[in-house]
């Protein structure tokens, strides 16, 4: 039963600033994630939170307290790292108990408690077993068991499984769901893998350079980008630049039209691809394109289109339509976000032109 | 699938045989000179054990047999009867066990800060130990016994102790720095954060985790501070005589050649076993072990 938050803070690094001016509440059995591009701050406000950096200003606080005074070893936080971090000299039965026989814990409550937490994470009977012996997958299944059996208030993820390989991450994470969500455990999870955070959080915070972009749930943040960079970074996206004159956007040889009152000329029009409707023929307010790559994904296809004067863009289509390469295609925007100057974007979303349907094969 | 399916078969033994003995054969044409250079090699480093051990063992050995004529343990008794051996043998165990005991002292806590700490001149203060073995042993030794002349520490222990301790720097510095240097950071950071104070992560996790590449730096100080000959010839004598610098002086002022071959062969056995020890302790393996997948 935790609540973190997170006052204003900041962290520099001589006059590099690693993260600035971060607040956000974190409630009781959340599962927060926090993602980034690499280099963006996520993993040293992690360690701000878990006490192994200290924050040049602000505050954090546990169910109110301050914890910023207190030592790494101090802080009712668990943290799993990125790297295998077992002790390769002790067994994974001490590897476990470790934190257990500090606090002084009879023999056979640190007994019981070791093999529950190894039940946990499904790795039963492997109490004997040295680090070395064990799998990437299971040295960090034992990982979050050290971590979850001290049953900390918070429990800190630092891309915990971004050196395992493909198939193992997904089966860790749905594993890693399933404990949190039974524990009720409130949850950071730091990520770089959009997928990852898609799929666990609760609440994604987006950050890029030292700062929040964007805290909102995953089907928020998909729909409703709140910036450039989040509308970039997560899903797929076709980004256009344009220029606003009057009720329009003029990109390249087309054009969408606009609510009123843009005051900047240079926007940003951003559209999902699979908010670009297929039609059945040509359309005034459809753009011609042609089709110059098709990749199959299974149960769709993803192609990429060329508008005359734009970027190549992304769009789904479904396998049931059969398009080749260099086909000719009727494309319309149905809803799309306009940037314009970092703000907030303006949402536009309107329904099939009349006498127009869509192509659904 | 049946039991026997799944069996591999055995390698054929005639093949295995004929084909090592066909690439002995193309080994010797293709590496003919190697070998040559390989048996000379092994003549000259051989060689003088060869002699010294026979020497060990002999009663009487005359000029040109190949053997001695006589083979015995006498010299070995009257070896030990000496009053100087039974005096320096213990004195130079007692002497390196100090050395190293302080060299650790010393050496130890420099090199976790060499590997934990960043400060101005690091890579050049890690350099300056190399110093001690840039230049010629003797001529150093000679520089600082005119220092330890005029601080009256001239055949007096500390001085000896002194002057071996420059000795041990090196390896007690570089072994145990790369060691601590080769601890992820984050081990630590693991323990700390399940509640370990600093002292007892560094007691119970990285210390662990060192322990045979120290190990091994301590036997190797102790053995190389054990045989170190000039340094205490040119401080410790008249007063100060270890094993080596007495071996010195039987081997070039005694007629007897058996008090120099049975002194040698005592000191040669206690490094053999250490450095023995040292390798296995260096190839233990929890080291690295852990990190990978």
């Amino acid at each position: 039963m935790a609540i973190l938050d997170l006052v204003r803070l900041d962290k520099h690094f001589g006059s590099v600033a690693a993260v600035s001016d971060v607040a956000f509440t974190v409630s009781d059995g959340e599962f927060m994630c926090i993602l980034g591009p690499s280099g963006c701050g996520k993993s040293t406000l992690l360690r701000m939170i878990a006490g192994f950096e200290t924050p040049t200003g602000g505050d954090i606080r546990i169910d109110g307290d301050s914890i910023v005074a207190l030592g790494a070893n101090r802080r009712p936080t668990a943290m799993v790292f990125q790297k295998y971090t077992l002790w390769p000299h002790m067994k994974v039965f001490d590897n476990i108990g470790f934190g257990l026989q500090l606090r002084r814990l009879p023999r056979a409550e640190i007994k019981r408690k070791v093999e529950e937490s190894l039940a946990l994470v499904s790795l039963s009977g492997y109490e004997e077993r040295y680090p070395a012996q064990l799998s990437g997958g299971q040295q960090q299944r034992v990982a979050l068991a050290r971590a979850l059996v001290l049953e900390p208030k918070i429990l800190l993820l630092d891309e915990p499984f971004s050196s395992l390989d493909a198939i193992l991450r997904v089966r860790l994470r749905e594993e890693l769901h399933r404990i949190q969500r039974r524990l009720n455990i409130t949850a950071i999870f730091v990520t770089h893998d959009q997928e990852e955070a898609l799929t666990l959080a609760d609440r994604i915070a987006v950050m890029n350079s030292g700062r929040i972009e964007q805290i909102a749930a995953p089907a928020d943040i998909y729909a409703n980008p709140a910036s450039l960079f989040v509308a970039d970074f997560i899903g797929a996206m076709n980004l256009l630049e344009g220029e606003a004159s009057g009720r329009q956007v003029r990109l390249g040889a087309v054009a969408l039209p606009t609510p009123d009152g843009i005051a900047a000329r240079q926007v940003t029009v951003a559209i999902r691809p699979e908010d670009l409707v297929v039609l059945d023929g040509p359309h005034p307010e459809a753009w011609s394109c042609a089709v110059e790559q098709i990749s199959d994904l299974g149960h769709y296809r993803r192609a990429v289109l060329e508008v005359p004067q734009l970027p190549p863009m992304k769009i789904y289509l479904p396998k049931s339509l059969s398009v080749q390469e260099r086909a000719a295609l009727h494309v319309y925007p149905r809803r799309y976000l306009i940037y314009e100057n970092g703000g907030a974007p303006r949402e536009v979303s309107r329904p099939l032109p009349a006498a127009a349907a869509a192509l659904l094969g | 699938m049946s039991a026997q399916q799944l069996a591999v078969p055995p390698p054929p033994i005639d093949g295995f045989w004929s084909g090592t003995r066909r690439s002995f054969q193309t080994m010797i044409r293709r590496n003919g000179f190697g070998l040559i250079a390989l048996v000379l090699l092994a003549l000259v480093i051989l060689g003088p054990l060869y002699s010294v051990v026979l020497w060990a063992f002999a009663e009487r050995w005359q000029y040109p047999s190949l053997i001695p004529q006589v083979f015995g343990l006498s010299f070995w008794e009257r070896t030990f009867a000496r009053a100087d051996i039974a005096e320096a043998l213990p004195f130079s165990i007692v002497l390196a066990a100090t050395v190293t005991l302080i060299s650790a002292v010393i050496c130890l806590p420099a090199s976790y800060a060499f590997a934990r700490m960043k400060f101005r001149g690091r890579q050049l203060l890690l350099l300056s130990f190399l110093a001690t073995n840039a230049f010629p042993r003797f001529g150093l030794y000679i520089s600082i016994a005119v220092i330890f002349f005029r601080l009256n520490l001239i055949g007096t222990l500390p001085g000896v102790i002194l002057i071996q301790l420059v000795n041990t720097l090196l390896l007690m510095i570089w072994i145990p720095t790369a060691a601590f240097q080769g601890v992820d950071r984050s081990l630590e950071e693991a323990a700390l954060d399940v509640g370990a104070s600093p002292l007892r992560v560094f007691v119970q996790i990285t210390l662990p985790m060192v322990m045979p590449a120290l190990s091994a730096a301590l036997l190797l100080t102790f053995v190389n501070t054990f045989y170190e000959a000039q340094g205490a010839l040119v401080v410790g004598l008249p007063r100060i005589v270890t094993m080596p610098v007495l071996m010195y002086s039987l081997i070039n002022s005694q007629l007897i050649v058996q008090y120099g071959a049975i002194v040698s062969l005592v000191l040669w056995a206690p490094s053999l076993i250490l450095l023995i020890l040292a390798q296995r302790l260096l190839r233990g393996g929890y080291l690295t072990a852990g990190f990978g997948v």
